[in-house]
């Protein structure tokens, strides 16, 4: 293109060629830097966000590659999404942790090397032994960040006092506009909470499914809609719900920053912990780029970036990480207590025995869960 | 006409200005969404920016979509609009037995809801081995989109005259010869036409594509992840964007059409 | 065909007319009867632990039908379609009937370009304006809160679902209705005036019998597309409660329950067939006597 461009006729371009030249080029840029090397594709799974520029743009960059993501919501949306997928399709699997064990029954990932990741640096101690990771000694998914599920709340409808208790959304005053984000797994498990099951709340007997159905139906009446996680986005920005069942800070952190009167607590009957860990899908050729793509987010870096994600934020679970947080943007490390010492530190509430970490149901099955969910959506 | 007739005249004519302004307005509306600055739009609106359209221009997962879209659309155009001209031809030309069946396979896949569609494309596509592929997209897309094409040949054959191909035959000229040199020029208008329409139904098909696609996005499918994920402007300016090149393409064809065959426009 | 051809030609014919079918016998055998045969197989599959296995068993079939959930979705799918089709299709009839009768060639050629536009819009987009446009602090109500009225939940509410309803089939009912009122001899219509009808007695004697099949038809895409929409019924009507189309996507996003999935989706077909086979039987019906 320089050759053609110095061959032009007139020493000074004229402006129609400039703007010629550089409209090609702008509209050729996205194909040129795609063609110009052999770029690795890495097909990934995740939820919404984990594969846009904010997240791993720079790593692109850096190790040129292409990252290709699918989207899922729920980890029974995932698994189906990776049944119905050729062997081999996905080479990275951003996986909930609760579901991890059964990614690895079903021989769906590949195990990890412990050594490769900083496990020496982690926040809590649980975060290294995190349940259903390991299999014996075996590695298989690597912890990436994790975020609390209690009451969200629009605070111009329920006081912060009130919201210290899942109770606040059976107020008579926001008939109606009461969400639930639809995906069973948190709400049954708030109500479950709320039934005051405390750490049993996926280990219910009968009488105590029986109990927590109850109670789940009763609170239909209040209901305004189940949506997906768009839907929950803008329902609550936009003041249709008041309140909204089995989210957290994840939906409210980033509604909060737009400038929406939204926020989400712990409440009294505790909370629920979502865990988000990276898996290396069974069968890929990538595995050395997935692993150094994991590693990089678990530098201190990444974790930032995990933190400060634009689709959802998540908490680091590495000191580095949140060291760093502290210091390149130590306003959102405030808003969300990921600072020592903080009474709303998420890990203090964990260490206080507030917060569960999310899992799927003991005592009935998934789909027993399910078809609940169903049945109560159309009751 | 009498005042009484030209009142119910004017009031139907607001009327219809009512339709076509409830028709309109969500398109409007996102027109003026995409260039407002919030990202949740509420009123009163927030201030003008052409963020959005920065956001998907420098987009390279877009531009992959555009890319994919585009070539799943004109492949679908093209083996549609081949198999509804044979089957229009067919239907005009010949009698004989199952020809009901005959049409049935060709009208049907519209009054299947295209989730169903989807499901059953999928679980078969996942059976035979051919899921997840821009093919698979493409296969699918045209058994949708062979009705339209149909029906836009069959009409315009409707207006042939049946005599016209009885005489090539008579100058000696053979059945291929006579297709070649006398159904297809007649029916050229309505084959571009059929083009046209096959490939922007194609071009803005969610369900199916999200079901089969795989990996393989095409814009619609974007779209769909954005409003199901983390809503965003970006769907608007996507939007209006696409409708402006679609918009474009149709008065390109219409433009065409009408000095091309200047003897009869469009429907009706 | 022409009495006139030898039998050689007529031989020569029959390859020459066979080859017409081929392509579209092909290509809907495998990727149209192929997918929805498969589907009904399907139905008879089982799940294990999120593998589907290939069977023959009717335990999805007693599943779903054996459980109020799917016909209470039943139901209501059933009567979101109907009430769209009776809304939209009076909706639609004035419109129509002023772009046939009381408008220029001209202007109903525009008129019908205009209304072919929104097809080439996203539908989801269209969509996700109304989702703004609605809401309580949407420009609707801001209006109507000039005048002291509302604000009212237009969202997560039937309301919503018709809206987007509407959003999908309007045009098309618009166009169809259109069309086939225009194709009525303008002097069947001076006849009813001359004989004295007035203007309802002229449409509902004159217009809309000689129309019928194509109102007819209008109603029944206006229903197929209804019946089996997801997106409207989600985000405008907040899926509350689901609708058939909203139940397949659940049930396959859940436990790899594709069998169950297809139960669904195979009564959601014989539904629709039955509907539209007696409404084509409706719209054509006497048409041999005219």
């Amino acid at each position: 293109m320089s050759k053609k461009e110095n061959r032009g006729r007139s020493q000074q371009p004229s402006r129609r060629q400039v703007l010629k030249y550089s409209a090609a080029a702008a509209l050729a840029t996205p194909f040129i830097s795609r063609a110009w090397a052999n770029t690795v594709e890495i097909n990934m799974l995740a939820w919404y966000g984990h594969g846009e520029p904010d997240m791993v743009g720079a790593f692109e960059e850096a190790n040129n590659v292409k990252f290709k993501p699918k989207y899922y919501a729920g980890g029974d949306n995932m698994l189906g999404l990776i049944a119905q997928s050729p062997p081999g399709t996905y080479d990275i699997i951003l996986s909930d942790g609760e579901f991890v064990q059964q990614l690895n029954a079903a021989g769906y990932i590949e195990p990890l090397d412990a050594g490769d990741y900083p496990f020496d640096d982690m926040l809590y101690e649980d975060f290294t032994k995190f349940p259903g990771h390991w299999d014996g000694d075996t590695l298989y998914s690597m912890m990436l960040r994790f975020g609390h599920l209690g009451v969200s709340y629009n605070k111009n409808a329920i006081s912060e006092e009130e919201a210290m208790s899942y109770s606040c959304f059976w107020k008579p005053e926001i008939k109606g506009k009461v969400g639930h984000f639809d995906w069973h797994l948190p709400s049954l498990g708030m109500m479950s909470l709320y039934n005051g099951n405390g750490a049993g709340l996926w280990d219910l007997d009968d009488a105590k499914w029986e109990k927590v159905q109850e109670t789940t139906l009763s609170l239909r009446p209040q209901v305004g809609g189940f949506f997906d996680y768009g839907g929950t986005f803008n329902s609550l920005k936009n003041g249709e719900m008041q309140a909204m069942v089995g989210i957290g800070d994840w939906i409210t952190g980033v509604l909060e920053k737009d400038g929406a009167p939204v926020a989400s607590v712990v409440p009294k009957e505790g909370g629920i912990q979502w865990t988000e860990s990276y898996c290396i899908g069974k069968g890929t050729e990538k595995a050395d780029i997935v692993k150094k793509f994991i590693q990089y987010m678990l530098s201190p870096e990444g974790q930032v970036k995990s933190a400060q994600m634009a689709a959802y934020p998540g908490f680091c679970i590495t000191k580095g990480g949140r060291a760093l947080l502290n210091e390149v943007d130590p306003k959102e490390a405030k808003r969300t207590g990921q600072v020592d010492g903080m009474a709303n530190d998420p890990i203090t509430l964990i260490k206080e025995g507030r917060i569960h970490y999310r899992d799927i149901p003991v005592q009935q099955s998934l789909e027993d869960w399910n078809d609940f969910w169903s049945e109560y959506k159309n009751a | 006409m009498s005042g009484r007739d030209a009142l119910t005249t004017w009031v139907l004519r607001f009327y219809v200005v009512l339709v076509f302004g409830f028709i309109f307005m969500p398109i409007v509306a996102s027109v003026i969404f995409s260039f407002n600055s919030q990202r949740f739009p509420t009123v009163p609106l927030g201030s003008f920016t052409t963020e959005w359209y920065t956001a998907i221009l420098n987009d390279p997962d877009i531009w992959e979509a555009a890319r994919t879209s585009i070539l799943v659309s004109l492949s679908t155009s093209v083996l549609a609009t081949f198999i509804g001209f044979c089957t229009a031809y067919t239907d005009y030309r010949f009698k004989f037995r199952y020809k009901y069946g005959f049409l049935a396979l060709a009208l049907l896949p519209p009054t299947i809801p295209l989730i169903i569609m989807a499901l059953a494309m999928l679980a078969w596509f996942a059976k035979i081995g051919i899921s997840g592929q821009v093919w698979s997209i493409i296969a699918a897309h045209t058994v949708l989109t062979i009705p339209f094409a149909m029906a836009i040949i069959r009409l315009r054959l409707n207006e042939m005259d049946e005599s016209l191909e009885a005489a090539a035959w008579n100058l000696g000229a053979s059945e291929w010869r006579a297709v070649k040199e006398v159904i297809i020029p007649f029916a050229k208008p309505a084959i571009i036409s059929s083009m046209c329409l096959t490939a922007a139904v194609s071009f803005d098909e969610f369900a199916v594509a999200w079901f089969v696609s795989g990996l393989n996005k095409t814009i619609p499918v974007v779209i769909l992840e954005i409003v199901t994920g983390n809503i965003d402007p970006q769907v608007n300016a996507i939007g209006s964007f696409v409708f402006l090149v679609s918009m474009t393409l149709v008065v390109l064809a219409q433009i065409l059409f009408m000095t091309k065959g200047k003897r009869r426009t469009v429907t009706p | 065909m022409g009495t006139k051809e030898t039998e050689k030609k007529k031989r020569g014919f029959e390859t020459f007319a066979v080859v017409w079918r081929v392509p579209l016998i092909a290509w809907q055998t495998v990727f149209f009867l192929g997918p929805l045969l498969f589907m009904v197989a399907m139905s008879f599959f089982v799940v294990k632990n999120y593998r589907m296995r290939e069977a023959f068993e009717f335990v999805s079939w007693a599943k779903m039908l054996g459980r109020h959930t799917f016909w209470d979705a039943y139901g209501y799918t059933l009567l979101l379609a109907v009430c769209s089709t009776v809304i939209v299709s009076l909706i639609a009839f004035p419109a129509a009937y002023a772009l046939a009768f009381k408008t220029s060639a001209t202007v109903r050629r525009w008129a019908i370009f205009l209304l072919v536009v929104p097809f080439f819009t996203s539908y989801l987009v269209r969509i996700f304006s109304w989702y703004v446009v609605l809401a309580e602090s949407g420009p609707v109500n801001s209006v109507l809160g000039f005048f002291g009225l509302g604000p009212f939940t237009m969202l997560n509410t039937m309301f919503g679902t018709m809206v987007g309803y509407a959003t999908l089939t309007l045009p098309l009912v618009v166009i169809l209705q259109t069309v086939s009122l225009a194709n009525i001899d303008n002097r069947f219509i001076e006849a009813a005036h001359n004989l004295g009808c007035g203007a309802f007695r002229t449409i509902h004697a004159v217009i809309v019998p000689m129309a019928k099949t194509g109102l007819v038809i209008a109603a029944l895409f206006c229903f197929i597309l209804s019946f089996g929409d997801f997106v409207s019924p989600y985000y405008l009507g907040g899926s509350k409660p689901p609708t058939l189309a909203i139940l397949i996507i659940d049930t396959t996003k859940s436990g790899q329950q594709w069998p169950r999935a297809a139960v669904v989706a195979v009564m959601m077909m014989l539904t629709l067939f039955t509907v539209a086979f007696s409404s084509i039987w409706y719209a054509y019906r006497k048409r041999g006597s005219r």
